[in-house]
């Protein structure tokens, strides 16, 4: 990895009041964390909120408490970005109820009342994010395509980046059966690229 | 080793053995990963040589995931085509004049108009996206709709074979703050009101600009401002494009508010109201409100400090428009104007040199701060006797009416402007009339037709009061609601005279029913009049806490006391007021208890601020039925006359006594540990001087009326002589009373009460006597005199009291 722009430099250059470093940082994460979003919200709640709206919201979260953030291994951020996403997700789905109620006052801006008020989300578009480029689409729809705990394994040890003993603690395994999840899942994954060939 | 819950047989055998030295390693090249150390495919696999060839397939998979994973280089995604279009929609492109998160503006030429024209184009990041795409079309194709002379123009739509674009409007200007370097504040004032109204024109359209800043409103030759840019933010489907392009969001979130920058409330109009505030405010200082060297401190700021103060920057800059400045940069969007409009109008008035509306909140925080710190100082000084407890109260007091300076909404409602009248007019004649539904026969609307027009009078003044109250239009809603207030009782009892409940007749005599005594009135109870008075107090102290506002506290204790009142009429006042009319004022007396517990449950529960209107009733009845029982309750004139009988009846003494009931009453409200309580000892105070010395006064007169009937009496002249004298000195203890507790109205009261006594003696005992005005020369000179050398006398006095024993 570049030294240059290796996420440690970017946290070294924040820490030291360069704000425009924490672009190309979160920039660095930010499809990893669209991911984990993707997957963190339940499908009810992705008809609601947008992958886009909660990584914004964690992003500027990111941004506020950047102070509290203490640089421990090169996969510290991630997890504290992906610690701050599953806070937005909780309070998103906290809120949820509490906007339900309130819809009534929100159609003053998006009603079919008033055709120039702003459109509602519509819920069967995917994250624009996601959505935009081949590459992601493709990536989620292999995902999708996994069992459970296989996308489990991918998601924590190859998206969010944990080391295979985090990634045990998380999952509740031995070291051992974590990798061996992890393996089978990436066979799995593997096989839905180049089906035929297992 | 593994204990694999999910154990097959295969797991067992060698290939069992052999999936976990590829999954371990496997594991081991993500782990040097997640360590961030430089990993290899090919020489990874020279290590772990005996798995190669099945762990090839699988790191390879894993790179394909990472490189998905992988901000894409920036320059390269983000602007695949730099190269300029030749035409749009048939204008030739000439430059590119801006870009943003969403796209960027080109310069091009009508050819047909010979007009130059600016194209904004959708990035080519966006345009596969479908959905945005229409996005975008459809918010152009809405707000070409919008035409307003300090809104930037939108011409034509792009033709769907080409990029998505529109064409708007070309505008020459500089942007806003840098046009108003040079003006004058009134010429600033102009150009923001002018913004202002741009601004609510979108609102009006359902159109949330949210990206306001002066880089947006541009400024033309003739100073007249144009807002560009509106809700780009908004139709391109919110935060999410600006996150697609952080840059946007650090160049300039100073104008953000802080709901915005947090991004946790949905937005409404009021977000952008706070960014016009931090507009106005760099027009006026040259400095943005809030700034930061890292955008975590300018959130930071922006979310919970307050600007400095306009006027700390400039002090020629006039205090209204700071007021204005500082209420749209409220930090609670509440405390905001409602609108662009209002602060619009608020700027109109500075403009028409009146009073502005707004009175910021944040003064009162920013005073109350210091306010409390210097209180407690206060209190100390108290303690060490620095100063009295009456300059402590005044100090208080004067604070606190410093820090619960009203809303505006308040100001509105108490100046009477043509619309403000107008309303109360029109509340008045809808009470008026539904009022003479329910008192007046109409053969025409009687009945249940009757009971549906009050019925529905007094339903749509609560609708409309509630909404427009949560529509903000506070000063509107209040008028409503008030009528609704009144008209409630009044549905109430046509309903109840329809229905035909509660026509029982006050002790089965229908003399006692107040209707009754006016011959043309609908037979209404006076059972109907207390039940529907008593059903509309929940109402009313509903009201009061859904909308905060005191009026209802004050509608809830004048309906309690006009309760008491009918109640009176329940019990047989009419009848009392033709025999005995001493007995009301008697039973008015538990009423005036009443009052003052209700206000007393009120305060130590939950509300002290509600219970002062109580307190205000329960001090009117008791003032109104100690001197009433005083006056003409006979039982009590008969006892008077057996216990004093040197008098000529009651009146003479009513002054007094009463005065030592409300002496009391005073103590017995000032022990208690409830602030407004203690604060009505003050007005029972306020009266006692008066009430004895007129007392004295009147026993006076009396005395000598009696004497100058039999002049031979002595003791009827020792008498005379004695409320002579006495006057004038109670006249001068109540002028000294006034030092402790700086009672003002204890001296002037004294005060004049000693000229009376004086001229009193004048025109008795010293009839014609020089000695009189002289011995009062004298005595006014000495007294003065030794008031200027006051210490040496005191110490004079008390060496001689001393030597005395």
């Amino acid at each position: 990895m570049d030294a240059v722009t290796s996420s440690y430099n970017l946290i070294e250059r924040i820490k030291s009041g360069d704000q425009q470093a924490f672009a190309p940082l979160f920039d660095k994460h930010r499809r990893r964390l669209a991911v984990l979003i993707h997957y963190g919200l339940s499908l009810e709640l992705r008809s609601f909120v947008e992958v886009d709206d909660v990584l914004q919201e964690t992003w500027l979260r990111a941004f506020r408490d950047f102070g509290q953030f203490t640089y421990r291994s090169p996969g510290s951020f991630m997890s504290w970005l992906a610690r701050i996403a599953d806070h937005v997700i909780a309070d998103a789905a906290r809120s949820q109820g509490r906007q339900k109620r309130h819809a009534i006052e929100l159609l003053r801006f998006r009603s079919a009342s008033n055709p120039a008020g702003p459109e509602p989300m519509d819920s069967k578009t995917p994250s624009r994010l996601l959505a935009q480029e081949e590459n992601m689409r493709r990536l989620l729809e292999k995902l999708d395509a996994l069992p459970h705990d296989y996308r489990q394994a991918i998601l924590l040890m190859k998206v969010e980046g944990l080391s295979t003993g985090e990634a045990a603690d998380r999952l509740g395994k031995s070291k051992e059966a974590t990798a061996l999840l992890l393996h089978r899942a990436i066979k799995r994954f593997r096989a839905l690229e180049h089906p035929g060939e297992e | 080793m593994a204990k694999e819950p999910r154990h097959d047989a295969q797991e067992t055998t060698a290939s069992g053995a052999r999936e976990q030295l590829l999954a371990d390693a496997v594991a081991e090249y993500l782990d040097r990963q997640a360590r961030g150390e430089a990993t290899d495919i090919e020489s990874f696999c020279r290590i772990h040589e005996s798995l190669a060839l099945d762990l090839k397939p699988l790191l390879e998979a894993l790179e394909v995931i990472e490189a998905t994973l992988q901000p894409r280089q920036p320059a390269a995604a983000l602007e695949p085509d730099k190269r300029l279009p030749d035409f749009l929609s048939g204008h030739k492109i000439l430059s590119e004049i801006g870009s943003g998160g969403m796209g960027c503006v080109y310069l091009a030429f009508d050819e047909r108009l010979g007009r130059k024209v600016a194209i904004k184009v959708l990035s080519p990041r966006f345009r596969d996206n479908a959905v945005l795409r229409e996005r975008f079309m459809q918010e152009a194709r809405a707000m070409a709709k919008l035409r307003h002379p300090n809104v930037a123009h939108i011409y034509s739509l792009g033709p769907a074979e080409e990029a998505p674009h529109f064409v708007m409007e070309y505008l020459e200007g500089v942007p806003l703050t840098e046009a108003a370097r040079p003006l004058t504040l009134r010429q600033k004032a102009e150009l923001m009101h002018k913004v202002a109204l741009a601004v609510e024109f979108l609102h009006q359209h359902q159109v949330i600009h949210r990206d306001l800043k002066p880089a947006n409103i541009l400024v033309g030759p003739e100073l007249e401002p144009k807002v560009l840019d509106f809700g780009l933010a908004l139709q391109s489907g919110d935060h999410a494009t600006r996150l697609s392009s952080p840059g946007d969001l650090l160049g300039t979130p100073n104008y953000f508010s802080p709901e915005q920058a947090r991004a946790s409330a949905p937005l409404d109009v009021r977000s952008d109201v706070f960014s016009l505030g931090a507009i106005f405010y760099e027009l006026l200082t040259g400095e943005a409100p809030f700034r930061g060297d890292t955008l975590p401190v300018l959130i930071q700021h922006i979310c919970q400090d307050d600007p400095v103060l306009p006027r700390r920057l400039d002090p020629t800059i006039p205090g209204d428009l700071q007021n204005i400045c500082v209420k749209a940069l409220e930090k609670n969007p509440a405390d905001r104007y409602g609108s662009a409009g209002e602060m619009a109008s608020d700027l109109e008035r500075f403009l028409a040199e009146e009073p502005v509306l707004a009175v910021p909140t944040s003064y009162a925080r920013l005073m109350a701060g210091k306010i409390d710190q210097h209180l407690r100082e206060l209190q100390g000084w108290k303690q060490d006797r620095i100063v009295s407890e009456s300059e402590l109260d005044s100090f208080r007091k004067l604070y606190d009416r410093l820090v619960d300076r009203e809303d505006a909404w308040i100001m509105a409602v108490r100046r009477l402007t043509l619309s403000q009248v107008t309303l109360y007019f029109g509340a008045w004649i809808l009470v008026l009339g539904a009022t003479l539904v329910m008192l007046f026969n109409y053969p025409s609307l009687s009945g249940t037709p009757a009971v549906l027009v009050v019925s529905a009078a007094a339903a749509s003044t609560a609708w409309i009061g509630v909404r427009c109250w949560r529509q903000e239009q506070r000063r509107i809603a209040i008028a409503y609601l008030l009528a609704f207030c009144l008209l409630l009782p009044v549905a109430l009892l046509v309903g109840m005279d329809r229905v035909g409940l509660f026509t029982g007749l006050t002790r089965n005599d229908a003399a006692l029913e107040f209707f009754a005594r006016f011959e043309s009135f609908k037979r209404t109870t006076n059972a109907q009049l207390w039940w529907s008075v008593l059903l509309s107090l929940p109402v009313y102290s509903w009201l009061r806490r859904f909308t905060h506002a005191s009026v209802f506290s004050l509608v809830c204790a004048v309906m309690a006391a006009v309760l008491s009142v009918v109640s009176l009429l329940r019990m047989g006042m009419l009848e009392w007021l033709d025999s005995d009319p001493g007995k009301v004022y008697l039973e008015l007396i538990p009423f005036a208890v009443l009052f003052f517990l209700a206000g007393a449950l009120i305060e130590r529960f939950r509300y002290p601020a509600d219970s002062r209107y109580f307190y205000s009733v329960a001090v009117a009845a008791t003032f109104i039925s100690l001197s009433g029982v005083a006056l003409f309750h006979e039982p009590y004139a008969n006892w008077l006359k057996r216990v004093v009988p040197r008098t000529r009846g009651q009146l003479e003494y009513l002054f007094i006594i009463n005065a030592g009931i409300y002496l009391s009453l005073q103590f017995l409200c000032e022990r208690l540990p409830l602030a407004q309580m203690r604060a009505v000892a003050n007005t029972f105070r306020f009266v006692i001087p008066g009430h004895v010395l007129t007392s004295l006064l009147l026993l006076g007169l009396a005395a000598s009326d009696l004497w100058e009937k039999t002049l031979s009496s002595a003791a009827l002249r020792h008498e005379a002589r004695f409320f002579e004298i006495v006057l004038p000195l109670a006249a001068s203890l109540f002028v000294f009373g006034s030092v402790p507790r700086q009672l003002k109205n204890f001296l002037a009261t004294g005060l004049l009460f000693l000229a009376i006594g004086i001229v009193r003696l004048e025109q008795d005992l010293f009839k014609q006597r020089a000695t009189w005005p002289l011995g009062l020369l004298g005595a006014g000179l000495l007294l003065m005199l030794a008031a200027a050398d006051y210490s040496p006398l005191r110490m004079a006095v008390s060496r001689l009291i001393r030597r005395q024993p």
